[in-house]
């Protein structure tokens, strides 16, 4: 018993870390402009699917094809702030169905590029650490873990340190505010587009060798993301992490000892209990519904 | 225009408009009524989602609320064996109540959150569907659903399985439920929910209720949603927790946006000009996986460049039309739109 | 005389800060009465606390002898107690008679059977007569077809007070009425506000600027850092050093 806690323990670590990926990606992105993006799920299956055609079919090393998923995601953020999100600026609803739109178009190209069926690509590495007899974690899970803890430390350290971490967080407080002190809000909206999707992407691409990869993955990916920013309190970027971590042991474990749907919905209800007991999240302060 | 006129008038278009309906069927192919029918039941569901966006409020549940109604009217006419059209009825008033109990949790929430949470609600309302196969059926949903069958008139045996005298019947449905939606807006409740919507403070300040009314805009467009979910139901004979899925929200979703929501005829608008889009052009055109490519480039094209929705040009094109008809003396100086 | 409004010992606290402290006045039916103070001085919370949108810490809002501290708004509405808003509140998109219709709520009493089978004809035909009986009380009747955005500063402000009017009244809560009006408008929004009081409706006005509303009420009751620091006719507020001194300590337009 005590062995299968453990084990569940490592599964949850391991989803924790890709959800927190993608989701301080979306809280960044809906912080700083006010955003819901919906296509932040096909963000992920982009750099889930740039390791699938530079690992798997062109043969690259694994994290060179996982570094260029996280750049290439992330620019092609930023012709999404751009294209849709700037001239919408002032249409929250707009920008919601502009996101619906672009997630429509990835699809759709990802299913013509790759084609509709799911792909399993070979994993980039066979080794798995063994703690006991039924207690193991393949060291491809292990990068997704190492991954996430790397990027979201920098990205704390970056938000705490730089002079641009200081102008995202003041744009996601009071745009207006920081507009007036001299902050750029374009450049500054690019700059947290580049991350919020190039985290989007990064977590796509170090999860590809160990889920399947197919045009409509990012569905359920959203759906998770969404709880997470809302338990996490929206534009909480710790929250966000800290709910990623609560949301995954919770799931994990509830299929683990019930079912993958009962998961669910035990999840969805944690995050309707929120929304009623404490709209603003466990840790949420921002207040830009 | 004197009042009296300009209403005959209204109703003269209103005859030629039904004319046009009734004989629509006629000049399209097998698949193409099929996506009549489908239509027409999508013109009420919209229809039935503007009434809640009346009160400032979007929801992400209301596929949800009309897979309740499905499933309720599915479940009454083939468990409990009642004649369709009780079962509709029983459908609507379902999706009403289910809607009714809703309505405590998800409106002490507003705006963004009230958005996520009627999606949270409506997910879990799926997931039952999907966890109970006693008595919706699992995944597979509910199969064999009761037609509305055929009844013989002298002779004539009229079959409602075929999808041009289902049209008919749906037509008669969503007209009559568009017409209490019409009367609804026109009346001081529609005036109230305007309110609501608009400044809400200040309604308070008068008197009103105004979570009693947005209680009730929910209620009553949950009826319809679910009427509307009970006509699908008896006409596909199988529903499924995907048909209700967040995919179809966003459907609906865009339809309401792409079309506006201010005048009563943009969500028409709206969800008749993407789904011709969508299901006849681009599906003649051949492009298959391309489709949704497409249908996300308008959805974008038209937020970026017709923010107001297509129900913006209706004026525009009208006054056009007036002034190729009448000539008219000296030219008005019109307040330019959208010069802002 | 009798009391219309007796606030007894309100105090509202948000977190650490006390923002109405023991705070006892009352209101004779009848009368105007100025309710006054510096900036932060708790006027606007006192306000929200008479109108029922706060509940107060501790204390009670009694209204024609009943408590109705914290019972919301639309109720405080309906027996009587109906309040104003600062700068344009208005319903903007709809036309003047629509709001002043909106106004007569209470009496409408919208119905889904009414809006469908159209039983509540009698009742739309009354508020429409009330609503325009109000637009012709404030001099909009002409205009009453207006979008309320097309009006002027001014007039906006009587809009206001006839939406609230189309409510019936006994006591109406106007809040800081005078701001950003000329001195005309000011004339003006005056001689409604008496036109108002003469027709049976009871007047308390919150207000910043203690010289517009001095000709204007019967009694005055001035609140500083929360609590209550004078009370009396206008005279005795003008000649009252605390009044002056809080006027001036807080360096506010007393001038």
């Amino acid at each position: 018993m005590l062995e299968l806690l453990a084990q569940t323990a490592l599964n949850a670590t391991y989803a924790a870390s890709y959800i927190a990926l993608v989701a301080v990606g979306l809280v960044l992105i809906f912080g700083v402009m006010g955003v819901v993006n919906f296509a932040h799920g096909e963000l992920y299956m982009l750099g889930a699917y740039a390791v699938v055609a530079l690992y798997a079919d062109a043969g690259f090393p694994f994290f060179l094809a996982a570094a260029v998923g996280l750049i290439f995601v992330g620019i092609v953020g930023i012709g999404m702030e751009r294209t849709l999100f700037r001239p919408l600026r002032d249409n929250p609803l707009g920008g919601l169905v502009a996101s619906i739109g672009f997630l429509l178009i990835l699809q759709s190209l990802a299913s013509v590029w790759f084609g509709v069926r799911m792909e399993h690509i070979p994993p980039s590495t066979q080794q798995i650490l063994r703690f006991s007899d039924s207690v193991s974690l393949p060291v491809q899970r292990l990068y997704v873990i190492v991954g996430a803890v790397i990027l979201l430390t920098a990205l704390w350290l970056f938000l705490k340190r730089s002079r641009f971490g200081w102008a995202l967080r003041a744009s996601a407080q009071d745009p207006e505010a920081a507009a007036l002190q001299g902050i750029s809000i374009n450049q500054t909206a690019r700059i947290a587009m580049f991350i919020g999707a190039g985290l989007a992407g990064v977590a796509g691409a170090l999860t590809a060798p160990l889920v399947r990869t197919f045009p409509y993955m990012g569905h359920s990916v959203i759906v998770t993301a969404f709880i997470v920013i809302i338990v996490g309190g929206v534009g909480s970027l710790e929250g966000a992490v800290l709910a990623a971590v609560i949301y995954a042991f919770v799931h994990t474990f509830v299929t683990t000892f019930f079912d993958g749907v009962i998961a669910d919905i035990v999840g969805l209800s944690l995050m309707l209990l929120v929304l009623i007991v404490k709209p603003t999240g466990m840790f949420g302060t921002a207040d830009r519904a | 225009m004197p009042e009296e006129r300009r209403n005959s008038h209204s109703l003269a278009w209103l005859a030629v408009l039904y004319a046009g309906l009734i004989a629509l069927p006629y000049a399209l192919s097998y698949s193409q009524q099929e996506i009549l029918v489908f239509t027409t039941i999508n013109v009420l569901l919209v229809m039935s989602y503007r009434l809640l966006t009346l009160t400032g409020e979007w929801s992400l549940g209301h596929v949800v609320i009309m897979g309740c109604g499905a499933y309720a009217s599915a479940l009454a006419s083939k468990a409990l064996g009642l004649p369709v059209p009780l079962s509709m009825l029983i459908g609507g008033v379902i999706a009403g109540l289910i809607a009714w109990a809703l309505s405590y949790p998800l409106f002490r929430m507003k705006g963004f959150y009230f958005l996520i949470g009627s999606f949270a609600a409506g997910e879990i309302i799926r997931l039952l569907w999907k966890r109970f196969r006693d008595p919706f059926g699992g995944p597979k949903g509910i199969k064999r659903i009761p037609d509305l069958g055929t009844i013989e008139i002298g002779g004539f045996t009229i079959d409602f399985y075929e999808p041009v005298t289902y049209y008919y019947v749906a037509l008669a449905v969503v007209s009559v439920s568009l017409f209490i939606l019409w009367r609804i807006e026109r009346s001081p409740i529609g005036l109230t929910f305007h309110a609501v919507h608009w400044q809400d403070k200040l309604a308070e300040s008068v008197g009103v209720d105004t979570r009693r009314y947005r209680i009730q805009a929910f209620v009553i467009a949950s009826f319809f949603a679910g009427i509307s979910g009970a006509l699908l139901a008896h006409y596909v004979g199988t529903i499924n927790p995907n048909r209700f899925n967040v995919e179809e929200m966003v459907y609906v979703l865009t339809w309401a946006i792409v079309g506006g929501t201010a005048t009563f005829y943009g969500p028409i608008l709206g969800a008749v000009a993407l789904i011709v889009i969508n299901d006849i052009l681009l599906r003649e055109l051949g492009f298959d996986q391309l489709r949704p490519m497409f249908y996300g480039l308008i959805l974008i094209c038209s937020v970026l460049f017709l923010p107001k929705g297509l129900e913006s040009l209706v004026p525009r094109i009208s006054r056009l039309v007036r002034r190729g008809n009448h000539n008219p003396s000296p030219p008005k100086v019109q307040p330019q739109e959208g010069a802002e | 005389m009798t009391l219309l409004l007796d606030v007894r010992a309100a105090t509202m606290r948000f977190g650490g800060l006390t923002a109405v402290d023991n705070l006892s006045f009352s209101v004779e039916a009848g009368s105007i009465h100025g309710l006054i103070g510096p900036n932060g001085a708790g006027k606007t919370t006192s306000f929200n606390l008479i109108s029922g949108f706060y509940t107060p810490t501790s204390g009670e809002i009694i209204y024609r002898g009943e408590n109705i501290a914290g019972i919301g708004t639309h109720r405080t509405a309906a027996k009587g107690l109906v309040r104003t808003f600062q700068h344009s509140t208005l319903f903007q998109e709809f036309t003047l008679l629509e709001n002043a219709v909106v106004g007569c709520h209470l009496n409408l009493r919208p119905s889904l059977a009414g809006a469908i089978f159209g039983n509540d004809r009698r009742r739309r035909r009354a508020a429409r007569e009330r609503a325009e009986e109000v637009l012709e009380f404030f001099g909009l009747a002409e205009r009453r077809h207006e979008l309320a955005s097309e009006l002027a500063h001014g007039h906006q402000r009587a809009l206001g007070m006839a939406v609230a009017m189309a409510a019936n009244p006994t006591l109406m809560l106007l809040d800081e009425p005078f701001t950003g009006m000329n001195p005309e408008e000011t004339k003006r929004m005056m001689e409604l506000t008496f036109k108002l009081r003469d027709s049976g409706v009871t007047i308390l006005i919150v207000e910043h600027d203690m010289h517009a509303i001095m000709g204007l009420c019967d009694r005055i009751t001035v609140m500083s850092f929360g609590r209550l620091l004078a009370e009396g006719v206008p005279q005795e507020i003008r000649e009252n050093p605390k009044v002056i001194e809080a006027y001036l300590g807080g360096g506010a337009h007393a001038a």
